[in-house]
Protein backbone atom coordinates (compact mmCIF):
# COMPACT_ATOMS: atom_id res chain seq x y z
CA UNK A 1 0.00 0.00 0.00
CA UNK A 2 1.30 2.92 -1.00
CA UNK A 3 1.02 6.03 1.93
CA UNK A 4 0.80 9.53 1.27
CA UNK A 5 3.80 11.49 2.38
CA UNK A 6 1.78 14.18 3.69
CA UNK A 7 -0.73 13.79 6.06
CA UNK A 8 -3.03 13.74 8.80
CA UNK A 9 -4.92 10.88 10.80
CA UNK A 10 -6.41 9.88 13.68
CA UNK A 11 -4.46 6.02 13.90
CA UNK A 12 -0.85 5.69 15.27
CA UNK A 13 1.86 5.36 12.37
CA UNK A 14 4.76 3.22 12.17
CA UNK A 15 8.46 4.76 11.94
CA UNK A 16 9.80 2.09 10.72
CA UNK A 17 7.11 2.11 7.97
CA UNK A 18 7.80 5.66 7.04
CA UNK A 19 11.36 5.71 6.39
CA UNK A 20 11.29 2.33 4.60
CA UNK A 21 8.66 4.49 2.31
CA UNK A 22 11.08 7.04 2.05
CA UNK A 23 13.96 5.25 1.28
CA UNK A 24 12.01 3.64 -1.81
CA UNK A 25 11.94 7.16 -3.09
CA UNK A 26 15.58 7.13 -4.05
CA UNK A 27 18.92 4.87 -3.84
CA UNK A 28 20.42 8.13 -3.80
CA UNK A 29 19.57 9.09 0.02
CA UNK A 30 22.13 8.35 2.34
CA UNK A 31 21.44 10.68 5.86
CA UNK A 32 18.20 10.00 6.96
CA UNK A 33 16.86 12.67 9.86
CA UNK A 34 14.00 11.94 11.67
CA UNK A 35 11.73 14.22 14.60
CA UNK A 36 8.98 12.18 16.67
CA UNK A 37 7.16 14.37 19.10
CA UNK A 38 5.12 12.45 21.63
CA UNK A 39 2.66 13.16 24.40
CA UNK A 40 4.55 13.94 27.69
CA UNK A 41 2.72 13.40 31.42
CA UNK A 42 3.57 16.67 32.73
CA UNK A 43 3.37 19.80 31.60
CA UNK A 44 3.61 23.87 32.97
CA UNK A 45 4.13 22.18 36.47
CA UNK A 46 1.17 20.06 36.25
CA UNK A 47 -0.14 16.27 35.59
CA UNK A 48 -1.22 16.10 32.11
CA UNK A 49 -3.96 12.90 31.71
CA UNK A 50 -4.21 13.41 27.72
CA UNK A 51 -4.37 15.94 25.51
CA UNK A 52 -6.65 16.21 22.68
CA UNK A 53 -6.34 17.36 19.33
CA UNK A 54 -8.36 19.86 17.02
CA UNK A 55 -7.47 21.06 13.20
CA UNK A 56 -8.88 22.99 10.59
CA UNK A 57 -9.82 20.49 8.54
CA UNK A 58 -8.68 20.73 4.49
CA UNK A 59 -6.24 23.97 5.50
CA UNK A 60 -3.60 21.74 8.26
CA UNK A 61 -3.07 19.08 5.77
CA UNK A 62 -2.13 21.83 3.02
CA UNK A 63 0.18 23.94 4.86
CA UNK A 64 2.02 20.65 5.98
CA UNK A 65 1.75 19.93 2.18
CA UNK A 66 3.36 23.31 1.45
CA UNK A 67 5.88 23.00 4.22
CA UNK A 68 7.22 19.74 2.53
CA UNK A 69 7.15 21.58 -0.92
CA UNK A 70 9.08 24.29 0.53
CA UNK A 71 11.78 22.00 2.23
CA UNK A 72 12.67 20.34 -1.00
CA UNK A 73 12.99 23.46 -2.64
CA UNK A 74 15.15 25.23 0.24
CA UNK A 75 16.97 22.69 1.48
CA UNK A 76 19.42 20.00 -0.23
CA UNK A 77 17.37 16.91 0.51
CA UNK A 78 15.83 13.89 -1.92
CA UNK A 79 12.19 13.39 -0.02
CA UNK A 80 10.50 13.95 3.27
CA UNK A 81 7.38 12.87 4.75
CA UNK A 82 5.13 14.38 7.42
CA UNK A 83 2.32 12.70 9.28
CA UNK A 84 0.64 14.49 12.36
CA UNK A 85 -2.17 12.83 14.59
CA UNK A 86 -5.37 14.69 15.25
CA UNK A 87 -7.14 11.99 18.37
CA UNK A 88 -7.03 11.75 21.79
CA UNK A 89 -3.42 10.76 23.35
CA UNK A 90 -1.77 9.99 26.29
CA UNK A 91 1.38 10.30 27.69
CA UNK A 92 4.30 8.42 25.42
CA UNK A 93 1.93 8.40 22.45
CA UNK A 94 3.31 9.37 19.42
CA UNK A 95 1.92 12.23 18.13
CA UNK A 96 4.01 13.48 14.46
CA UNK A 97 6.57 12.41 12.50
CA UNK A 98 9.02 13.77 10.57
CA UNK A 99 11.36 12.14 8.02
CA UNK A 100 13.53 13.79 5.80
CA UNK A 101 16.12 11.59 3.68
CA UNK A 102 18.87 13.38 1.62
CA UNK A 103 22.46 12.55 0.17
CA UNK A 104 24.18 13.46 3.57
CA UNK A 105 23.48 14.28 7.10
CA UNK A 106 23.95 17.73 7.25
CA UNK A 107 21.08 19.26 5.07
CA UNK A 108 18.72 16.24 6.55
CA UNK A 109 19.17 17.58 10.44
CA UNK A 110 18.88 21.45 9.47
CA UNK A 111 15.57 20.61 7.36
CA UNK A 112 13.88 18.35 9.46
CA UNK A 113 14.68 21.03 12.30
CA UNK A 114 13.36 23.57 9.95
CA UNK A 115 9.97 21.74 9.53
CA UNK A 116 9.11 20.75 12.99
CA UNK A 117 9.75 24.32 13.77
CA UNK A 118 7.27 25.88 10.71
CA UNK A 119 5.18 23.55 11.06
CA UNK A 120 4.02 24.69 15.19
CA UNK A 121 3.59 28.22 13.58
CA UNK A 122 2.21 27.37 10.39
CA UNK A 123 -0.11 24.40 10.43
CA UNK A 124 -3.76 25.28 12.26
CA UNK A 125 -3.73 22.48 15.08
CA UNK A 126 -4.31 22.98 18.39
CA UNK A 127 -3.91 20.98 22.02
CA UNK A 128 -5.93 21.01 24.83
CA UNK A 129 -4.39 19.16 27.98
CA UNK A 130 -6.26 17.36 30.14
CA UNK A 131 -5.20 17.60 33.73
CA UNK A 132 -6.07 17.11 37.67
CA UNK A 133 -6.91 21.00 37.44
CA UNK A 134 -9.45 20.91 34.50
CA UNK A 135 -9.06 21.28 30.36
CA UNK A 136 -6.38 23.72 29.32
CA UNK A 137 -5.53 24.62 25.32
CA UNK A 138 -2.04 25.37 24.65
CA UNK A 139 -1.88 28.38 23.54
CA UNK A 140 2.59 28.48 23.13
CA UNK A 141 4.60 26.11 20.63
CA UNK A 142 7.96 25.77 22.54
CA UNK B 1 -24.54 38.05 1.17
CA UNK B 2 -23.33 36.12 4.13
CA UNK B 3 -20.18 34.07 5.20
CA UNK B 4 -19.55 31.72 6.83
CA UNK B 5 -17.47 31.96 10.37
CA UNK B 6 -15.37 29.28 11.95
CA UNK B 7 -13.85 29.46 15.12
CA UNK B 8 -11.21 26.86 16.71
CA UNK B 9 -9.58 26.06 19.79
CA UNK B 10 -9.99 27.97 22.99
CA UNK B 11 -11.75 30.93 21.09
CA UNK B 12 -14.85 28.10 20.22
CA UNK B 13 -14.45 26.54 23.60
CA UNK B 14 -15.17 30.69 24.61
CA UNK B 15 -17.85 31.22 22.01
CA UNK B 16 -19.54 28.09 22.52
CA UNK B 17 -19.80 27.59 19.11
CA UNK B 18 -17.43 26.36 16.28
CA UNK B 19 -18.88 28.03 13.46
CA UNK B 20 -21.58 30.40 12.32
CA UNK B 21 -23.31 32.40 9.14
CA UNK B 22 -23.01 35.72 9.55
CA UNK B 23 -25.36 38.24 7.16
CA UNK B 24 -22.25 40.57 6.08
CA UNK B 25 -22.73 44.07 4.56
CA UNK B 26 -20.95 45.37 1.65
CA UNK B 27 -18.02 46.19 2.11
CA UNK B 28 -17.25 44.66 5.37
CA UNK B 29 -13.77 44.07 6.81
CA UNK B 30 -12.19 41.50 8.58
CA UNK B 31 -11.44 43.62 11.40
CA UNK B 32 -15.44 44.71 11.69
CA UNK B 33 -16.51 40.99 10.98
CA UNK B 34 -13.83 39.93 14.01
CA UNK B 35 -15.63 43.03 16.13
CA UNK B 36 -19.15 41.70 14.98
CA UNK B 37 -18.75 38.03 16.35
CA UNK B 38 -17.54 39.21 19.24
CA UNK B 39 -14.20 38.28 18.92
CA UNK B 40 -12.22 41.56 18.90
CA UNK B 41 -10.87 40.78 22.81
CA UNK B 42 -8.96 37.73 21.80
CA UNK B 43 -5.25 38.46 21.69
CA UNK B 44 -3.81 37.26 19.08
CA UNK B 45 -5.65 35.89 16.76
CA UNK B 46 -5.09 34.93 13.42
CA UNK B 47 -7.32 34.76 10.17
CA UNK B 48 -7.42 33.06 7.28
CA UNK B 49 -9.56 33.47 4.21
CA UNK B 50 -10.88 30.35 2.02
CA UNK B 51 -8.09 28.85 4.24
CA UNK B 52 -5.37 30.95 3.69
CA UNK B 53 -3.48 32.76 6.42
CA UNK B 54 -3.82 36.54 5.86
CA UNK B 55 -2.89 39.07 7.90
CA UNK B 56 -4.56 42.39 6.85
CA UNK B 57 -7.47 43.12 9.10
CA UNK B 58 -8.49 45.70 5.86
CA UNK B 59 -9.45 43.06 4.13
CA UNK B 60 -12.60 42.88 2.66
CA UNK B 61 -15.23 40.13 2.29
CA UNK B 62 -16.83 38.79 -0.28
CA UNK B 63 -20.07 36.72 -0.61
CA UNK B 64 -19.43 33.11 -0.18
CA UNK B 65 -16.38 33.30 1.54
CA UNK B 66 -15.08 30.93 4.57
CA UNK B 67 -13.71 32.83 7.27
CA UNK B 68 -11.52 31.30 10.30
CA UNK B 69 -10.84 33.19 13.36
CA UNK B 70 -8.13 31.12 15.34
CA UNK B 71 -5.61 31.04 18.65
CA UNK B 72 -2.22 30.73 17.96
CA UNK B 73 -1.18 26.99 16.60
CA UNK B 74 -0.15 24.66 18.93
CA UNK B 75 0.32 21.65 16.88
CA UNK B 76 3.28 19.26 16.73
Amino acid sequence: MIMDAVRIQEEDFSIEAEVNALRETSRRIGGIATFLGCARDFSEGRDVFSINFEQYAGMAVQEMSRLREQALKQFNIIDARIIHRITTVHAGDQIVLIVVGAEHRGPAFAACEWMIDTLKKRVPIWKKEVTPEGDSWVTEHP
Amino acid sequence: MSVRVLFFGMIAARLGQHECVLPASEGMTLAALVDEVGCADFKPLLLAVNQQQVNDLNIVVKSGDEVAIMPPFAGG
